[in-house]
């Protein structure tokens, strides 16, 4: 009961207290920004701007190489700005590409100098060979030169890799996977950084405001153990998590989540970052002298998000950094027919683990309870 | 009640001791005074029996519990008022009460009774942020009644309380050790621990010097003289007689008789001259 009662006191104060909602604030942002900034799928359309200094009959089959690529199989005038001066160009629409065929080399000077953006210019040798010259800025990569030069061929109808591509099989190791849209990708960095990894600095802010106003030795001077205190704390912590993380879910993904993992992940990933914040709290008197440590804290955990969003990169040690196994627990959870099992694992993991470090906490804050 | 045998602690862990062989006993029932200035060990010695401060070296029982191997049951058993009020402040005076109530196993006391006790009746569902420094202290003090304690710490119960207010608990501190409560009182203030304690010790450097109770310290320590204010023929005269040698009382029952007597003290010293006179420190 005593442990209760510390829980509801804890609910009362935090709920009286910034902090409570700057986190409550933070998640409507994040699901503002969700909703209404980042598109479903990110548009990696490439604009392209080409200049056809070709014989007609090339000219032509380029043309309609083009428009067989096309959306809607037929080219658009449009009118452009560069250089505050208006330029007429044909407009194509791929899968891939926004191709703007531009009139003169006067006005593919104008794209790539003013506008700074990729320029082409093809046009023939004296061996009667098609040259494609492109005007890059300088710092794009090797493999992005590669891609264009085989892209433009391909147009001009010398492709020799499209027979071979078409043939490639791709064949999903997780078939029942949905793939989540770009939007959903975002939602695991989300949950992480301002559902479980806040629990840590949150419950290091409550408990330097405790210690500043003496408030943990006069609760050590009751029947009470201390800790109740620290576990009436994190349960508001936890608390908290959940709603923010059901403020950002709901919305965008409706039933989509796995909500049962979801609860048991952020109890679980959120006691074991609380621990961890109250084990650092015990070393230490106020904020300011805890900030070096929270830093370094800080700058590790946000290490992973490296790797989630580029998945070429993922070394062995990046794996064993708390945050890597929450954002992937949380994109499992939010994933349809996602991976339950690494779920209940990573929850078992940050439960031993958050139970351990609790306990030490424990100990150093009986230790130094006059700190 | 307290039995403190052979008490060190060093905050270094090595032999450089805030508290260096201490010990005393406080018999049940006692108003017992820690006197001695800042950083002289009061406050370690005081953190260890409340177990705010883990034991390193000693023996100490408080209330029946070995404080090696502290029980939650004991706290039912102490209060502890603490010098910095240290009270939730974003709760009411009440709610601060209520909930502290509540990690208590034993019967509490009503927490409106001890707001009107120390005086806060009328703004008790007032923030305690927003309490007078004064304020705080009072409801720190109060707080620490809430378990009805057999064992009472006061560590500088009046310290920044306007005489009044400071008077009135000192009243309810004679109070609650008449229903028996034993009571360890951390101060300073000679004055205080002159007015309440049964018996005092006198700490410096971590050492107990000296204890005794205030009335038997003033007799080995005062000089035994009264001084004597009285007009003669228009002209104020002052005089000192000792009150033990035979010649002098008889001078000074002649003067009493003789003359217009306008003042009369015995010169006994004070506790703080004393502790003066027996450690060559000031209380500062």
């Amino acid at each position: 009961m005593k442990l209760w009662y510390s829980f509801i006191k804890e609910l009362n104060l935090s709920s009286k207290s910034w902090y409570f909602y700057i986190e409550l604030g933070m998640a409507v942002i994040l699901l503002a920004t969700l909703l209404f900034v980042v598109p479903d799928d990110f548009d990696s359309k490439s604009e392209e701007y080409l200049y056809l200094d070709l014989p007609q009959v090339v000219e032509d089959r380029y043309r309609d190489n083009l428009k067989d690529e096309d959306l809607d199989e037929t080219a658009e005038l449009v009118e452009i700005e560069a250089d505050k001066r208006i330029f007429k160009a044909e407009f194509y629409e791929t899968e891939e590409s926004e191709i703007y065929l531009l009139e003169n080399m006067d006005a593919l000077n104008a794209f790539s100098e003013s506008e700074r953006v990729p320029t082409v210019h093809v046009h023939v040798n004296d061996s009667n060979q098609i040259i494609h010259t492109y005007y890059l800025q300088g710092y794009e990569t090797q493999k992005l030169k590669n891609l264009l030069l085989v892209f433009h061929n391909r147009k001009a109808g010398y492709d020799v890799i499209e027979d071979y591509s078409d043939n490639i099989k791709v064949k999903s190791l997780y078939q029942d996977i949905e793939t989540l849209s770009d939007k959903e990708n975002i939602i695991p960095v989300f949950l992480t950084f301002n559902g479980s990894l806040m629990s840590l600095f949150i419950i290091a802010a409550y408990i330097f405001l405790d210690k500043n106003e003496g408030i943990i030795k006069a609760y050590a001077v009751t029947a009470s153990s201390v800790w109740h205190y620290l576990l009436s704390k994190i349960g508001v912590i936890i608390v908290t998590s959940i709603a923010t993380t059901l403020i950002i879910t709901v919305p965008i993904l409706g039933l989509q989540p796995n909500y049962p993992a979801m609860i048991l992940f952020i109890i679980t990933s959120g006691f074991f970052a609380a621990s961890l914040g109250l084990f650092i709290t015990s070393f230490y008197k106020d904020i300011v002298q805890a900030f070096g440590v929270l830093y370094i804290v800080i700058v590790i955990m946000i290490m992973p998000n490296i790797s989630y969003f580029t998945p070429s990169w993922d070394p062995d040690w990046v794996k064993i950094i708390p945050s890597y196994v929450m954002l992937q627990s949380f994109k499992e959870i939010i994933s349809v027919n996602g991976n339950i099992i690494y779920v209940l694992v990573a929850s078992l993991g940050f439960a031993v683990l958050g139970l351990d470090i609790f306990v030490l906490a424990n100990h150093r804050f009986k230790k130094t309870l006059t700190l | 009640m307290i039995k403190v045998n052979k008490l060190y602690h060093s905050y270094s862990n090595d032999e450089n001791y805030a508290v260096n062989n201490v010990s005393f006993e406080v018999k049940e029932g006692e108003i017992f005074g820690f006197l001695g200035p800042s950083g002289a060990g009061k406050s370690t010695t005081q953190n260890i029996l409340t177990g705010l401060l883990q034991l390193q070296k000693g023996d100490v029982e408080v209330a029946g519990y070995d404080v090696k191997q502290i029980k939650n049951k004991m706290f039912n058993k102490i209060g502890m008022s603490f010098e910095q009020s240290n009270v939730y402040s974003k709760m009411s005076g009440l709610e601060n009460l209520e909930f502290y109530r509540k990690l208590f196993d034993v019967e509490t006391r009503n927490p409106m009774d001890l707001i009107k006790m120390v005086g806060l009746d009328g703004k008790e569902n007032i923030k305690a942020g927003k309490y007078s420094k004064g304020m705080k202290h009072r409801l720190t003090f109060a707080r620490s009644m809430i378990n009805n304690p057999e064992i009472w710490f006061l560590d500088e119960p009046t310290t920044g309380l306007d005489p009044s207010i400071a008077s009135e608990i000192k009243d309810i501190i004679k109070e609650e050790n008449k229903k028996g409560v034993t009571i360890f009182l951390t101060t300073h203030n000679m004055y205080i621990a002159d007015e309440l304690c049964d018996r005092v010790a006198f700490i410096v450097d971590g050492k107990i010097r000296l204890i005794d109770s205030p009335k038997e310290l003033k007799l080995k320590y005062g000089e035994k003289l009264v001084d004597v204010e009285y007009l003669r023929n228009g002209e104020l005269i002052k005089e000192s007689f000792s009150t033990v040698v035979e010649e002098e009382k008889s001078k000074l029952i002649q003067v009493i008789k003789e003359n217009d007597l306008r003042t009369m003290h015995t010169k006994e010293a004070t506790l703080e001259e004393i502790f003066i006179k027996v450690t060559g420190r000031g209380l500062v």
